[in-house]
């Protein structure tokens, strides 16, 4: 059996403003699977991923969706809240209700009916989703920098500095790039060579 | 410059280009071209008598032009590595035919005029871009400043060049036209930047800061001298800055707030014509030498390079960092990196700062063995995949190849094609996905159902 939550997020008076979150959570509470609903002022918060935690926990949860701003921003927050809660991140969830709901809509009752909309469908998703996991791939340990002026043989030393193997490249028969035909440089008249 | 060639975990790859970049983050396979210098570098001891026998004359690029450089040549003393390297192009052997000077003066034997470019596969674990900047053409648009036909209009660069003590003229200043000392010296900034219209819409950043300093030099250097800036704005943003540029207006730099309209020529003497906004009144100088602070634009080739490594580029043909204000050194590619002015035009505080950046972003990367991957990757479903390959074009990754598969059909052994996908290389885009027409390939965490899922749970 699938054990859904729900988490609606205020963020401040970004999403409340525009959208009825208390009704958005209050409607997702009786849809399939979903066995938690709620609101909270800023989900990204402290408070507000212990929220999220303790529920797991609570409610046994093995999904979630968190109806909040866009996943670039938060969706690495909250899947690795609900990873320490013990869950699988991929079985995380974002509706964006902000930038694609609060913020380009005025009329609170449209923004409304289409956050309930959003957050539908993300718990269909999220009851769709399966768990997925992670594979590493090796790292070799010596970086290519391409162009030696000033900026690549900076990055080349600091690179080299801390103990990795670096090959510095250039197209002309010199390093050193444009820096090295300079005279004194500003604001100090120092030499550049 | 010397720190770089003496550091031993660097190897310098002069006079070299990259050709293809295969792999993903953390395995790159990078193809090199070393290019021909035409002298076995083993033997080679940098005595540098080939350049001083040499009778081949060609312009010298590093000089920016306004100079001679012999064919075989070391663009200036303190080059690194300490090589000469043979033009093939202004070389009266490749030319004419006939010469080889070179080859008869060199004590070591060196020199070899049938060497072939070499190419090198080597592995990397990330890439940092530094491709640095080039000016911008102003000959080709602006008119008004005599498209390059005044020998006495140069850019700051060129007066980089003469003005430094290891330059062609030892540090003085003159007039390329006929070598005299200059009295009267115009400086206009903001060739091409700032300038939708023939130029650049954004503003070069370090413009204001050379001029200053330009203008100091021609006051300190030549007695009873006159520089005098046509400037826009002054903008100096910057540790130091600002004291720096009103140094120079203290010391006598005349700064006149307006845009020159023409400089022409009249007698040996270069017309300066302009308007000085500040008090509405038109300006007319009569200029010895005039300085062109032209625009920062990317290095010539900087899409070609971008294209091969595989990251984007902005409207203006700089590198695209991945985020402008969170992300600023790293490109959409991950394990690629990005430094200084490949980027936008910046000066060298900011350049060098970018390059530390760069650089711990590497050293993270290294300082674990392995690294975990996103597993929100193409997935096939071999039981239906049909081997048409249609997903293999569409990969902008190269991560899809087909490969055989062998299997029993009603008991007789076959073998059939399969799409496979590399993980390390795919980034999940779903372009394959959307080519399928068999719906075998999917992207893990965005299947075809849970999308449809989605769609219907809205819609329906």
């Amino acid at each position: 059996m699938k054990r859904v939550g729900v988490f609606v997020c205020h963020c401040g008076t970004n999403i409340a403003k525009t959208v009825d979150v208390e009704q958005v959570a209050k409607v997702a509470g009786d849809l399939p699977n979903v066995v938690f609903s709620t609101d909270y002022t800023y989900m990204c918060s402290e408070p507000g991923q212990d929220l999220l935690k303790k529920a797991t926990a609570e409610h046994n949860l093995d999904r979630c969706v968190v109806a909040c701003c866009t996943p670039r921003l938060h969706e690495p927050t909250f899947r690795k809240a609900f990873e320490s809660a013990g869950g699988n991140p991929y079985l995380l969830e974002i509706a964006n209700i902000r930038e694609q709901c609060a913020w380009v809509h005025n009329d609170r009752e449209k923004a409304t009916a289409k956050a309930h909309d959003l957050v539908r469908g993300a718990v269909a998703k999220v009851r769709r989703n399966f768990p997925l996991s992670t594979s590493t791939i090796p790292i070799t340990s010596k970086a290519l920098v391409i162009g030696a002026g000033i900026a690549g043989m900076q990055a080349a030393i600091d690179i080299a500095d801390a103990g990795y193997k670096v090959v510095l490249l250039d197209r002309e028969p010199t390093i050193g790039g444009k820096m090295v035909q300079l005279d004194k440089t500003f604001p100090t008249l120092d030499c550049s060579a | 410059m010397v720190a770089a060639a003496q550091h031993p975990n660097i190897e310098i790859l002069t006079y070299s280009e990259v050709e293809a970049v295969d792999g993903f983050v953390g395995n790159f396979q990078v193809t090199i071209r070393k290019k021909a210098r035409l002298l076995d570098e083993s033997k080679c001891t940098g005595c540098g008598l080939c350049e001083e026998k040499c009778p081949g004359r060609a312009t010298s690029e590093f000089e920016e032009g306004l100079a001679k450089r012999k064919s075989i040549y070391k663009p200036f003393p303190q080059a690194v590595p300490n090589l000469p390297v043979l033009d093939k192009n202004s070389c009266r052997l490749f030319t004419k035919g006939k010469c080889g000077v070179c080859k008869k003066i060199c004590p070591t034997g060196a020199i070899d005029y049938e060497q072939q470019d070499e190419i090198i596969t080597e592995n990397f674990g990330a890439i940092v871009m530094a491709t640095g900047y080039d000016l911008f053409e102003w000959q080709e648009v602006y008119g008004e400043y005599g498209y390059g036909k005044y020998p006495d209009v140069i850019t700051g660069l060129q007066f980089e060049r003469m003005n430094n003590a290891a330059g062609f003229t030892g540090g003085k200043i003159i007039r390329p036209s006929d070598g005299k000392e200059p009295k009267t010296v115009v400086f206009i900034k903001c060739v091409g930047s700032r300038d939708e219209a023939k130029g650049k819409a954004y503003c070069s950043r370090t413009c204001c800061m050379y001029t200053a300093k330009h203008a100091h030099q021609v006051i300190e250097k030549i007695p009873d001298s006159q520089a005098i800036v046509f400037y826009m704005d002054i903008r100096t943003p910057g540790k130091a800055y600002e004291e720096f540029a009103q140094r120079s207006i203290e010391e006598g730099a005349v700064y006149v707030r307006g845009r020159v309209s023409r400089v022409y020529q009249h007698g040996d003497k270069l017309i300066v014509k302009g308007e000085d906004t500040l008090l509405g009144k038109p300006v007319e100088v009569e200029a010895d030498l005039v300085v062109l602070a032209t625009a920062m634009v990317p290095s010539r080739d900087a899409k070609a390079i971008a294209k091969v490594v595989g990251i984007g580029t902005d409207q203006d043909g700089f590198f695209q960092e991945a985020h402008p204000k969170l992300r600023p050194v790293e490109t959409h590619t991950a394990g690629v990196y990005i430094a200084g002015a490949c980027q936008g035009p910046k000066d060298i505080p900011d350049t060098v700062a970018q390059a530390s950046a760069a650089a711990v972003k590497v050293c993270s990367l290294f300082s674990k063995t392995e690294m975990a991957t996103d597993p929100m990757v193409a997935d096939v479903n071999l039981a239906i995949c049909s081997g048409c390959g249609m997903c293999v074009p569409v990969c902008p990754y190269k991560a899809i190849e087909l490969v055989p598969k062998a299997e029993r059909v009603n008991g007789k052994q076959i073998e059939r094609l399969v799409a496979q996908v590399n993980s390390g290389l795919c980034q999940g885009c779903g372009a394959c996905n959307a080519a399928c027409r068999a719906g075998a390939i999917n992207v893990k965490g965005y299947t075809d159902d849970q999308i449809l899922a989605e769609v219907d749970a809205i819609c329906l």
